[in-house]
């Protein structure tokens, strides 16, 4: 009886802490968030905001948080998954070069949620949410400032790649600036083919400046750094893209369109920690209403060439695409 | 076509060339003495980051430039050391040096700017921009030889001077002994070592002017891996020049030209086109080299 009743009570100790150790699995504190870089951090940009937010996830629910950066490491992009998955309770995906990695990896870790940003992919798995944005929406506000301030009514535009998502700012860029100048010119956009080579940002954008543009427009990562080094020589504007990039150089960047990734990942993760949501098999189109697309215009120490009545009119111009009484372009 | 075949041309073909013509001058020195380095990608890296180093903290972009000339003469003497000294493999050395070098820079980036892929700030003084009078008011002419960065016109002095330092000098007559016909040099009681350790310091710090052109000149910043290949592309216009300095000057043109164009094309087809078309005419550039050989090589026989 004496045995038996030691026994029980070891089984009951044993219970109690296994019960210990799950409760703090789900109350936060010990959820592990690996990020998954495509190329490398320090963009100022895109994968930067997606930094950003997981340093706020750790600060505000102390989650243990990890980067991997693939460096563009076409092999590296499944390896780095499965690794990611193994370590942790939600692994966030940045950039479509991991399109192929979750498709092969989400099926094999149903214990690990998975976070696919930039790029809608579903069928795969009820532990994987995709976050797309409406950029399209957010360069539209972009095109019609850039318009705006372009003494010659010509304005141009450089992607990092000719691809679906480029094109995405590019087709909304272009319809802002006709609409607020139909009579305005929006040069082709230049591809660089390169996310992180500054100088052919600088060349590209050379050449867009030599043909007229006053603004130009940079959705290319990293390479868009050489585009600020351009406006600031030929003393002609820029725009930003992603994070709000006007702190880099205030004199010739106006504004930036915010492509707000950190807080989406944020959202998402502390919707997840509070309230066990987490919404699988989902694609999330993070658009104008959701706050997470617009313009920054940096703060009130920078110079502003943007005036308040211009912001004003922006402000009305993203409350009529909210309405639907602006449909921007898109090829998504 | 109008809009693609004008002055900006030939304006991007020469910012494009510089860099490239720099580091081709210290790859044809080490040429001349027979070793074929392929680490001149990582000296130009190094030169470029340790050239913000120097004009960041010291404010001058003097300064940037004896830092990246400092550290061009270590990896100089590093490279002779081991490839000549040691007499390890030439090429597993130069590929060491480089992933070496793309290591060693992001490590300091992050340890002394704390900053991740690149760093640009108001305070790195870039290079001047050198106004010719007179020359400068010329149309066309103007625009090209005049308004460029301090290394451009440095570079173009280069080329000259080189060349006559190879051909013209009895030190240049050495250098090209040791590598062509080390007895006889050794025979006329002069070191053959000696003359490869000079061609790789050369090397070293033509290389890291080349970075330092880069980083200060081109751009005012230091990114990761900025160098991109141009290395490789140097060591090609090397080959293609058979290491005579005003050859591979054009060689490099004719790439800064071809990249220039490039940008310039996508209208006219797709922008992946484009991007690879350097690197065709490099291939295409080899094989051009090889045919020419093999014809000179009949009308000897």
């Amino acid at each position: 009886m004496k045995k038996i009743l030691s026994l029980l009570l070891c089984l009951a100790m044993l219970l109690t802490l296994g019960l210990t150790a799950m409760g703090q699995a789900e109350d936060g504190g010990e959820l592990r968030v690996s990020l998954c870089i495509a190329e490398t951090l320090g963009d100022l940009g895109f994968y930067d905001s997606a930094n950003e937010g997981l340093k706020r996830l750790e600060a505000d629910y102390g989650v243990i948080g990890s980067v991997v950066e693939c460096k563009s490491d076409a092999s590296m992009y499944q390896v780095a998954l499965v690794e990611a998955a193994e370590q942790s309770d939600v692994v966030v995906a940045v950039g479509w070069q991991f399109w192929d990695g979750l498709t092969a990896v989400v099926p094999e870790m149903p214990d690990t949620k998975f976070i696919f940003v930039d790029n809608g992919l579903d069928g795969v798995g009820d532990n994987l949410m995709s976050i797309t944005y409406a950029e399209n929406e957010g360069s539209f506000l972009a095109g019609y400032v850039a318009m705006k301030l372009a003494q010659s009514g010509v304005v141009g535009v450089i992607g990092g790649e000719n691809s679906d998502t480029i094109n995405n700012f590019v087709v909304g860029y272009k319809q802002g600036a006709l609409y607020a100048n139909p009579e305005g010119t929006v040069l082709d956009p230049v591809y660089t083919d390169d996310y992180e080579a500054p100088d052919k940002g600088k060349e590209a954008a050379l050449s867009l400046y030599s043909q007229g543009a006053d603004v130009v427009y940079a959705v290319a990562g990293k390479t868009g750094l050489g585009v600020f080094e351009a406006a600031q020589e030929q003393g002609k504007y820029a725009v930003g893209v992603d994070s709000d990039q006007k702190y880099i150089n205030p004199d010739v960047i106006i504004c930036s369109m915010l492509k707000r990734v950190g807080d989406s990942v944020y959202d998402v993760i502390s919707n997840y920690l509070e309230d066990s949501v987490f919404e699988g098999g989902t694609i999330w189109n993070a658009d104008m209403s959701s706050g997470l697309v617009g313009l920054g215009y940096g703060d009130d120490t920078m110079t502003q060439q943007v005036s308040d009545e211009l912001k004003a009119e922006v402000d009305a111009l993203a409350e009529k695409i909210i309405a639907g009484e602006i449909v921007v372009e898109s090829t998504r | 076509m109008g809009d693609v075949l004008n002055i900006l041309l030939l304006q991007n073909t020469l910012r494009t060339a510089t860099p490239v013509v720099l580091a081709a001058l210290g790859c044809l020195m080490t040429q001349h003495v027979n070793i074929t380095n392929i680490g001149i990608e990582g000296m130009m890296l190094t030169g470029a980051f340790f050239a913000v180093l120097g004009s960041y903290f010291a404010g001058s972009w003097v300064a940037g430039i004896a830092c990246a000339l400092l550290v061009g003469l270590l990896l100089g003497l590093f490279y002779y050391v081991f490839v000549i000294k040691f007499k390890s493999d030439e090429f597993i050395i130069g590929v060491a040096l480089n992933i070496f070098a793309g290591g060693l820079t992001v490590f300091l980036l992050r340890n002394i700017f704390d900053v991740k892929g690149s760093f640009s700030d108001p305070a790195i003084v870039p290079l001047p921009t050198v106004e010719i009078p007179l020359i400068k008011d010329i149309p066309v002419i103007g625009p090209l030889l005049s308004g460029n960065t301090l290394l451009v016109y440095v570079s173009w002095l280069l080329v000259p001077v080189c060349w006559a330092f190879i051909y013209k000098t009895p030190m240049g007559f050495h250098l090209r002994a040791s590598g062509e016909y080390p007895d006889a040099l050794t025979a006329a009681g002069r070191s053959p070592e000696r003359m490869k350790c000079l061609a790789s310091v050369l090397c070293g710090l033509l290389s890291a002017l080349a970075g330092a052109h880069l980083s200060l000149g081109y751009l005012t910043m230091f990114s990761e891996n900025m160098s991109a290949s141009r290395g490789y592309v140097a060591f090609a216009c090397v080959i293609f020049g058979r290491g005579n300095p005003p050859k591979v000057f054009l060689a490099a043109l004719l790439f800064g030209f071809i990249e220039a164009l490039g940008l310039r094309m996508q209208k006219y087809m797709p922008s992946d086109l484009t991007a690879m078309a350097p690197y065709v005419v490099t291939v295409v550039m080899m094989v051009a080299v090889v045919l020419m050989e093999r014809r000179k090589r009949r009308h000897a026989a």
